[in-house]
């Protein structure tokens, strides 16, 4: 007799589409941006219709856009499958962030996995310096310095005026000073929301994410240098899984290729008031930020989003 | 049905001298049809000129070769493109003395 698992397994596995994927029991979610932009909005801070009233953290998140991705040397290039990908793009501004949003609600508590193929990049600079131009070997380009950072995170609140938080997963690429650090961190404190703000009750936001700069803790086995490819015109896609529990409030997993991080163990900052509106919230947010005057991008291939209930 | 996105490429920005739009994807689409809604405006005899440029790679650019759009005072604008390639943005500047304009501008695509 045929087991109802098995056979789930056998379809997945047997669609070009999802066999790349491993999701939970139930499949929400399936974007392939090959069909548009499936949900993913540009966020913007709370507003009273007063635009002149959204925390500037907030006011210039950037539009999605659907690329071919295309550059100057080749032509396009494409996705993974089809020809487009969800792109995020920050401006050409150091610290500028640009920030994609997905918004449901839950069912019923209990693992939510978010899996995708990204790559990543810095704008192609052609004026470099002459030592940099000088000391180029031909494979490490100084582009890669150029990449600052990309972010998974959620927004998650419990019921009516019930417990909110943010789980936060960061691939650091560079610090502020342009160095090399490539890996995986948490956040270690709630991101100022605008009641906080408007209530005098936080600093004003530097990192979107924290209350400070400072407010991130390394993921334990979390460094991990990625598949650049040397330039800023060639694009690798990486697999990505990333999987939480809103009934324990806490990552479970990231993996990202081969490379599987346990976050059971690493807390998650918790909201002290409560929030209004937001029963059973479940929001997805995908951001992209440059540490320097270079754009940075964020390519999504497909995004799966899979429950276990 | 055709796909379609309206994205906000500049939001609630005052602009006071010459400037360009970032650039933006739109190879999946047909047609592109940019509105320019004028919050306010300050200067006498001061006027926003915008016109469209085109890109194969949104890093070296020329004009779409559009007529300019001419403001001078706030309201709802509008064009449409057709054949535009892959990248699109503005270019626009603002001229007389003291001039400003705080604008948000969306960029409507089909296809």
């Amino acid at each position: 007799m045929t087991n109802i698992s098995d056979l789930r397994l056998a379809l997945i596995q047997a669609d070009p589409r999802l066999s790349k994927f491993n999701p939970l029991s139930r499949i929400l979610v399936y974007d392939d941006f090959d069909d548009g932009i499936n949900g993913w909005s540009e966020l913007i801070g709370n507003h009273d219709g007063n635009l002149d009233n959204v925390r500037p953290i907030m006011a210039d998140l950037r539009p999605p856009q659907l690329s071919n991705c295309t550059f100057f040397d080749i032509g396009t290039h494409g996705s993974v499958q089809g020809s487009y990908a969800l792109k995020l793009a920050t401006r050409a501004k150091a610290n500028h962030m640009a920030q994609l949003i997905k918004r449901l609600t839950f069912v019923r508590e209990g693992l939510v996995q978010f899996e995708t193929y990204f790559t990543y990049k810095a704008e192609q600079i052609f004026k470099r310096s002459r030592e940099e131009a000088t000391t180029w070997d031909g494979n490490f380009d100084p582009s890669e310095l150029d990449f600052g950072d990309l972010t998974f995170s959620n927004d998650v609140c419990e019921g009516h005026e019930g417990t909110r938080y943010h789980c936060a997963l960061r691939y650091l690429n560079t610090d502020e000073h342009g160095k090399l650090v490539q890996k995986w961190m948490y956040k270690t404190s709630v991101q100022t929301s605008t009641k906080m703000h408007r209530a005098g009750i936080a600093p004003p936001a530097v990192d979107y994410h924290v209350q400070h700069p400072d407010d991130w803790g390394e993921v334990p086995g979390g460094y991990q240098p990625l598949c650049y490819n040397e330039v800023p015109t060639k694009i690798n896609w990486h697999y990505l899984r990333w999987c939480f529990d809103t009934k324990t409030r806490r990552n479970t997993e990231l993996q990202v290729n081969d490379q599987v991080m346990n976050l059971r163990d690493i807390p998650v900052p918790v909201y002290e008031i409560t929030y209004k509106g937001l029963s059973h919230l479940l929001n997805f947010c995908i951001d992209v930020r440059t540490h320097r005057n270079v754009r940075n991008f964020l390519y999504l291939d497909s995004v799966l989003i899979s429950v276990d209930w | 049905m055709r796909q379609s996105f309206t994205a906000v490429v500049e939001r609630n920005v005052r602009f006071d001298a010459e400037f360009t739009t970032e650039p933006y994807e739109a190879a999946w689409a047909n047609e592109a049809r940019w509105f320019v809604r004028v919050l306010e405006a300050t200067g006498d005899s001061a006027k926003l000129e915008i016109h469209p440029q085109i890109s194969p790679d949104g890093l070296f650019w020329c004009d779409e070769g559009s007529t300019s759009l001419v403001v001078h005072s706030p309201g709802l604008y509008s064009f449409a493109l057709r054949d535009f390639g892959g990248w699109l943005r503005l270019h626009g500047d603002v001229h007389g003395e003291s001039g400003s304009f705080k604008v948000i501008i969306y960029v409507v695509l089909k296809g």
